[in-house]
């Protein structure tokens, strides 16, 4: 450390959401010049605790990973047990399965944009994305029951159908969303505070995106076209019609704007899946016996890539589950994105990357 | 794509171990997962570069033992790497004979592999060679190293993160019993 620069410890605690990570941050006068990371402060050790719970409670174990991929934590938990299985979905839970993880991606992608606007003081725009994020979570608890755990995956399928009652008021809440997601686009598109707190800061260059293999909504930003959607099409995807959305410019605000348009594009996913909804079962209603061997599953959560690899020794508990978030490469990124950046920005480009520190640690 | 990514791994694989080392699976979507197991953790050097060459990503690794608690004879561990090129998975799985395990850092090539091989060596006490940063990554020093070699029940566990608000509401204005006050674990 030379004498022109001192530290600047920002965190553990709200440096953008209200999980825990400590930055030691070098700056030079009001420039940021080195990060330092320092993680593990909520370690749940849930790796540990997997491997002592057998099958099925497991699925109840990783729906608690993170509030806002709930879903795709044990959907894609479920299709490692069933590659290992060799169990077959019925198709009708395969759509079922698109519709929850579409329903929370909305939810999840409008906290992280309302967020960002509360960071930028512009705490007006904060509480109305908020609001607009109501009506997926009214949706959330019209249908599954509860506003942030749905419960919805389960080894075979799907635990709750979606009927008569419950498809048109999805569709109502889905009809309720649409113009205001197009209004709130248009916001943040072209607000001039937005766009002068956030054009141009937390630059990720393709290049630095690719050497660190950063996944989810910061890859594609800065123009890497991979949304596991399409690259490796899983439950019914492959039917659906929709673009993957992708950017060149990097910056926190087209992170922004990309999470608002992929938000339109669940919209668009959850509609046709509701069209499109094939009849017969919801689940297999059977219980698989899981042999000895191993699997590999992978979604796309909101955030990006989820992955879950499950080791089987042939005893009803996981010989070793593992699991990868999409923070945990973004997370180290952010010292590509921080360099040289104003200690006033720091927060924004933390929240940009949509960080998650819990399910990062496990 | 799909082929033509297999292709790619196929011949990154085989330069290294010749043909027929690579075995294939596919899910219900048609998604393919490849599996290579590599007996010395030395030809991780040899195989890291090439798949990097081709372009693959490091998903993760995951570090686990033979036998998961270590009460039976089954001993040694083993780490599987997880790369994806376009959509299509390999899994390279490479068995550490050594005691204590070591395995060398595959970094210089996967940039992202440095949380993860830090996490094992945490969690495993697997010893790391070659690696820029090889401190703690989530585990405070005041833990024990090599947590995940031994059984932990979960009932050490629970009463390790538990504290004693819960039996002293129920017990308001009694006397606590004294298996309740914990402090024993």
């Amino acid at each position: 450390m030379s004498s022109t620069t001192y530290t600047l410890p920002i965190g553990p605690l709200h440096v953008a959401l209200e999980e825990p990570m400590y930055f030691d941050i070098q700056v030079e006068g009001e420039t940021v010049r080195s990060v330092e990371l320092a993680a593990g402060h909520v370690h749940r050790g849930m790796e540990a605790l997997a491997m002592q719970r057998n099958y099925f409670q497991n699925v109840t174990l990783v729906e608690r990973v993170c509030s806002l991929c709930s879903n795709s934590h044990p959907a894609t938990y479920c299709m490692a047990v069933e590659n290992l299985s060799g169990l077959i979905v019925p198709e009708r839970a395969m759509y079922l399965r698109v519709i929850a993880d579409e329903v929370k991606r909305i939810a999840s992608h409008l906290f992280n944009v309302g967020i960002m606007a509360h960071l930028t003081g512009f705490d007006s725009l904060f509480m109305h994305a908020m609001e607009v994020r109501e009506i997926m979570q009214d949706a959330k608890e019209g249908v599954y029951g509860n506003r942030m755990n749905l419960g919805q995956c389960i080894i075979g399928g799907c635990r709750r159908d979606i009927d008569d009652s419950t498809a048109p008021f999805l569709l109502g809440q889905l009809e309720l969303l649409k113009p205001q997601l197009d209004e709130l686009y248009g916001v943040f598109e072209r607000d001039p505070l937005i766009r002068t707190r956030t054009q141009g800061i937390g630059l990720l260059s393709f290049e630095e995106a690719k050497r660190h293999a950063v996944v989810g909504p910061v890859a594609r930003a800065s123009g890497v076209a991979y949304d596991l959607r399409r690259k490796a099409p899983y439950a019914a995807y492959a039917d659906l019609d929709f673009k993957v959305q992708t950017d060149t410019k990097g910056d926190v605000h087209s992170r922004a704007l990309l999470r608002l348009r992929e938000a339109v594009q669940s919209v668009k996913i959850v509609e046709q899946c509701l069209r499109q909804l094939p009849g017969g079962p919801i689940n297999t209603r059977e219980v698989p016996v899981i042999p000895p061997g191993e699997a590999v599953a992978r979604s796309e959560a909101p955030r990006g890539e989820v992955f879950y690899y499950l080791r089987s020794d042939g005893t009803d508990t996981p010989q070793r589950l593992k699991w990868r978030v999409p923070t945990y490469m973004n997370w180290e990124a952010l010292q590509v994105m921080l360099a040289s950046c104003q200690v006033a920005d720091i927060a924004l480009i933390v929240n940009s990357i949509d960080p998650c520190i819990s399910c990062t640690e496990r | 794509m799909n082929e033509i990514a297999k292709k790619s791994i196929e011949l990154a694989v085989s330069k290294v171990l010749g043909t027929g080392s690579l075995s294939w699976t596919s899910d219900v979507n048609g998604n393919c997962f490849g599996w290579v197991t590599l007996c010395a953790p030395e030809s991780l050097l040899s195989i890291a570069p090439l798949l990097a060459e081709c372009g693959a990503r490091l998903m993760t690794a995951t570090a686990y033992r033979n036998d998961k608690f270590g009460r039976m004879e089954l001993d040694g561990h083993e780490i599987a790497y997880h790369f994806d090129l376009e959509g299509v998975v390999v899994t390279v799985s490479v068995c550490l004979p050594d005691t204590p395990p070591r395995v060398p850092s595959i970094t210089p090539w996967f940039k992202n592999a440095d949380w993860n091989e830090r996490e094992f060596a945490e969690l495993y006490g697997i010893v790391l060679e070659g690696h820029p940063n090889p401190r703690r990554l989530f585990l405070d020093k005041g833990l024990d190293a090599a947590i995940l070699n031994r059984l932990v029940p979960l009932s050490t566990m629970m009463n390790g993160a538990s504290t004693t608000t819960l039996w002293e509401k129920v017990y308001a204005g009694k006397q606590l019993p004294e298996w309740a006050k914990g402090g024993s674990n």
